[in-house]
């Protein structure tokens, strides 16, 4: 079955002197068995070992891949990467083997007649740019669009941006990142006026509380959770879980505190009740680095086409701040939260304690939120109150999901409304990525278009005649797939898929061009820590598959805009970095030459004078910061944070009677997003196999289900069949259900809401009201 | 008479105070007879995920615990214990009293170990010290003669080195985890089989890396795709 081993002969004697290992060591009782154990893996004396990032998450391990005969065949953890130490998880070690899927793409298809040919890549190519030159003459610029990827490489993602934005001009550009790290973006941004964290994982060395925002991390973050564990069992760190349901996370830290969906809201502002309320407000912080904002409310929730919305931020005084608290005691918080008073209090009196360090970790939970830039927000008022912020083991942690959602989308910025350094609102910023990328300054236009959701929905209503997907398979990612899947089978768009593997929107596709897997090219990524990592290529990737960048680049080439993409297929990914480092030169953003990353395990920027700067905004660690105090929040003109006056407002569509349960998704360890990679490796495929529906032992009761039995999740949308699961893997709330997201299957997005956040536009997928009923 | 008055007074202010005061603890007395009706306990826990970190609070000891190579255990004799791999293993070693119950006599060693002098051995840890109806899986062996022949097939258990998928990759779960779920007990200490003592018990989280093999449910249909 591992086929990836092709040189059969060493392993089988490897294998031969495993087993003869094994033989001998039982024959001889008294032998220590530690080195025994160790013997019976092969020597990897052969191995030729490559350092890379790890492909999965946003937590950005260190992976160093096992190359024997142009064929990589081991991982194991870089023990020279800080962010890892040594150690990844199941998918990060297996990670390699799905590349010898045997449904690999391998050549380019072209739908022919309802059926797909096999097509020599230039001509695919030559099909895509011609179909797209034909698209923009007939129906304007805005008629084409691209959406790419959080797992894009910053090369890819530049090369994407330039050519919509700089070649093209149109602002049709959007990632899959908006699904998941939009809201965190936002957050960053109205707070702070720069995203992306000011902490790094060092935190989890020296803080005293873990405090986790409905996030899984010991399924979703698990490198950076044993990072924590071991801070529990060494020097007795708590970890609390605070969370809709009770997962492998709960049951590792010291208490788990469960709240009713949406009411986090309410939860962060009873915790800044008590902070303000029993005087443990840092005061001279407060003063000294603090704004009071409030914004708009009621700002409904994106459901229908065309929605717009803009914030209109507005300062109040303390004192005004104060008297909206009012309306969240822990006691009027603790009737709809289900949280109790107790543990509101608990909460707030980790925070408020001035002699303990308290870092707070969030991901998924708090972004795929209707009110997800609020929630953000409202964490950091709780942070920015108590001044524990930008000081090692103090601060904020939005997590991130894809290994570069930060590296990515949000610096190299493939969003409809960013460019490279700055948005496309802004003239300055127009005009520093027209002189960087040699193009008339007018033709970036300065009005964002199409976020994610709309992006699909513009597909559905036959506004965009032409699509191009990169790196990602919205048709399983997307809210709401039951209308978008029926949209992008429409005639009216011409689908191009790149991809690895076929997944259901390659199914859809009139093209789909074959790309080489992340260790078959070089590039780089950024993580969730500022962190950005270089790879070099291992391996040849199989057939005609192509990097990325370079489809993107000939493509471009062949619409004409060769003069913007000088780079040489060699030695594009270097290129191209050199001229996008150009964009973040300065103290604020500074990016690590190649040179550095190529010779360690990444740098985090502001890398300043030889320098990564692990804590932004604290003059001490920051040399960004010149206001000759000791915290400098330069993202704000005035060089001050934001906290925000944000209200609880309830969910866009909540239980009733006729859907009485919350409908959660998510992820599991073994499997990574959509499937395409995970389900293809057999480790993991055997460990989780298809998705289910966790229930309550209660509910469950209640309805006469067993576990594994055969149940059908119902919505307004849509409706999916998948087996019970009762008291395994993770135990959701009373009134509550869980699915994981990655069976393409058993496709639970048919269900889920496209409701999304007006500021960030990101959708929720963690709340909408669906109905049980045994299949 | 005035004295006289004054002690009767005197009385009957402590006849009044013992009225109020009885009368008092009495109504408390009828309010605590009150038990208030509890809801049903609502079930918090995952006993397939919270186990594995239920001995977690012994990783650093265990890390630190050096190996007695003369009084390992190994495998062979671990399932030599067993009827099959993964049926409870039998009592080896004679029990004084009958009729005892688990909790005050097995855990006594079994829950978290020790050396025992009187067998020569490391005493084994329970992955599941919460039953304590120890005996009504676990049996003594007190003949080795049998009632009649027998010629049941017993599985040959899984081997050591074999489960990783890559070169060097953790090695899969190859057994079934139920009433096994937590890894620690059996995996870390002085009494663990020598072939799977881990090296590294202070990562506690162990299904980050090991995944179970064959995950006992019904395969519902092959991961196909359409085209």
């Amino acid at each position: 079955m591992y086929t990836s081993i092709t040189n059969r002969r060493s392993f089988i004697k490897k294998m031969a002197l495993a087993s003869a290992m094994t033989a001998a060591a039982t024959m001889f009782p008294g032998i220590i068995f530690a080195d025994e154990q160790e013997k019976n893996i092969p020597k990897d004396a052969d191995l030729d070992w490559k350092k890379g990032p790890c492909r999965f998450c946003g937590v950005g391990c260190g992976i160093l891949v096992g190359v024997e005969n142009g064929k990589a065949v081991a991982v194991k953890g870089d023990p020279s990467s800080s962010v890892n130490k040594g150690l990844l998880c199941v998918k990060g070690y297996h990670q390699i083997m799905c590349i010898a899927s045997k449904d690999r793409l391998t050549h380019a298809l072209v739908k022919k007649n309802g059926s797909y040919v096999k097509t020599p890549i230039n001509d695919a190519l030559d099909l895509v740019a011609s179909k797209m030159k034909q698209t923009i003459k007939n129906h304007g610029k805005d008629s084409v669009a691209m959406y790419t990827s959080g797992q894009s490489t910053i090369p890819e993602g530049y090369v994407a941006s330039k050519f919509m934005k700089g070649a093209i001009g149109t602002n049709n550009l959007d990632c899959n990142a908006r699904l998941c790290m939009a809201s965190a973006v936002a957050g960053f941004l109205t707070t702070f006026g720069a995203d992306e964290p000011m902490g790094c994982y060092e935190d989890i060395d020296s803080a005293d509380y873990f405090i986790t925002w409905g996030n899984n991390m010991a399924e979703m973050h698990p490198v950076l959770f044993s990072r924590m564990l071991e801070q529990k069992n060494r020097r007795d760190a708590k970890i609390i879980d605070f969370a809709t349901r009770t997962t492998r996370s709960s049951t590792a830290s010291n208490k788990s505190i469960l709240f009713e969906p949406q009411t986090d809201l309410a939860v962060a502002n009873a915790i800044c009740y008590e902070i303000v309320n029993n005087g443990w407000v840092n005061t001279s912080f407060v003063e000294e680095h603090c704004n009071f904002n409030k914004g708009l409310t009621k700002m409904g929730y994106g459901l229908e086409d065309n929605y717009k919305f803009k914030d209109k931020p507005s300062k109040i005084s303390f004192e005004e701040y104060k008297e909206f608290l009012e309306d969240y005691t822990p006691e009027k918080v603790s009737k709809y939260s289900k949280v109790s008073v107790k543990d509101i209090k608990y909460l707030a009196a980790i925070y408020g304690d001035p002699n303990k360090k308290v870092v707070s970790y969030w991901c998924m939970g708090m972004n795929q939120h209707t009110r997800g830039t609020w929630m953000n927000n409202l964490v950091y008022n709780i942070h920015l109150l108590t001044g524990k912020i930008s000081q090692p083991g103090n601060g904020p942690f939005s997590l991130t999901g894809q290994p570069s959602a930060c590296g990515t989308a949000r610096e190299v910025g493939t969003f409809t409304h960013k460019l490279p350094k700055g948005v496309v609102t802004n003239e300055k910023h127009r005009r520093k990525a027209a002189k960087i990328w040699k193009v008339p300054y007018e033709r970036i236009p300065s009005k964002p278009t199409y976020h994610a959701t709309e992006m699909f929905r513009a597909v559905d209503r036959g506004d965009i005649k032409f699509i191009w997907t990169q790196v990602t398979n919205p048709l399983v990612s997307l809210p709401k797939t039951s209308r978008y899947k029926p949209g992008m089978q429409k005639e009216s768009c011409f689908v191009v898929v790149s991809d690895v593997f076929p997944t259901p929107t390659s199914d859809v596709a009139d093209v789909i061009l074959p790309a080489t897997w992340h260790i078959e090219k070089s590039g780089l990524y950024g993580n969730s820590e500022r962190r950005t990592q270089h790879w070099d290529k291992m391996v040849e990737g199989p057939g005609e598959t192509t990097d990325d960048a370079w489809m993107t680049i000939e493509v471009a080439k062949r619409m004409g805009y060769g003069d913007l993409f000088p780079y040489s297929k060699e030695n594009h990914v270097e290129e191209i970095y050199n001229e996008y480092r150009q964009f973040h030169v300065g103290k604020k953003h500074n990016m690590a030459p190649l040179e550095v990353l190529k010779s360690q395990a990444g740098a985090i920027w502001p890398y300043v004078e030889g320098k990564s700067t692990q804590w932004r905004f604290n003059a001490a660690y920051d040399p960004a910061c010149d206001n000759g105090k000791d915290f400098h929040f330069y993202g704000k003109p005035d060089g001050k944070a934001v906290i925000w006056q944000r209200p609880y407002e309830p969910a866009a569509e909540s239980p009733d009677d006729e859907y009485p349960f919350w409908l959660n998704t998510g992820r599991v360890i073994e499997h990574w997003h959509t499937g395409s990679m995970t389900r293809r490796i057999p480790v993991l495929h055997k460990a989780v196999p298809h998705s289910y529906v966790e229930l309550h032992p209660e509910d469950a009761k209640k309805m006469k289900i067993k576990n594994g039995e055969k149940v059908k999740v119902v919505s307004r949308r849509g409706s999916c069949i998948l087996p019970a699961s009762v008291n395994e893997r993770g135990l959701p709330t009373i009134g509550q259900v869980f699915v994981p997201f990655f069976d393409e299957n058993m496709m639970i997005n048919d269900v889920t809401l496209d409701a999304f956040c007006p500021i960030s536009k990101e959708p929720d997928y963690k709340k909408c009201a669906v109905k049980i009923i045994k299949a | 008479m005035k004295k006289r008055l004054g002690i009767i007074f005197l009385f009957a202010l402590l006849f009044g105070a013992f009225i109020t005061i009885w009368n008092k603890s009495y109504h408390q007395g009828l309010e605590e007879a009150y038990i208030p009706i509890k809801k049903d306990n609502i079930i918090n826990e995952l006993p397939s995920e919270s186990k594995v970190f239920t001995r977690s609070k012994h990783a650093l000891n265990y890390a630190e615990m050096p190996v007695d190579a003369k009084y390992q255990r190994s495998l062979i004799t671990y399932y030599n214990n067993r009827a099959y791999p993964g049926a409870p293993p039998s009592i080896p070693h004679e029990i004084l009293q009958d009729g005892i119950v688990g909790g005050n006599s097995c855990l006594k060693c079994h829950e978290n170990g020790g050396f025992v002098i009187k067998y020569n051995a490391y005493t084994p840890v329970t992955p599941h010290p919460e039953m304590t109806n120890c005996r009504q899986c676990h049996v003594e062996s007190r003949t080795k003669t049998l009632f009649k022949g027998n010629s049941f097939y017993k599985k040959t258990p899984p081997k050591v080195g074999i489960n990783n998928a890559l070169l060097g990759s953790p090695p899969m779960i190859p057994h079934a985890l139920q009433m096994r779920e937590n890894c620690l007990s059996c995996h870390a200490g002085s009494s663990a089989p020598k072939e799977i003592r881990v090296s590294h018990p202070e990562r506690v989280n162990c299904r980050q890396c090991h995944v179970p093999k064959d995950k006992e449910i019904k395969d519902l249909d092959l991961f196909t795709r359409a085209n």
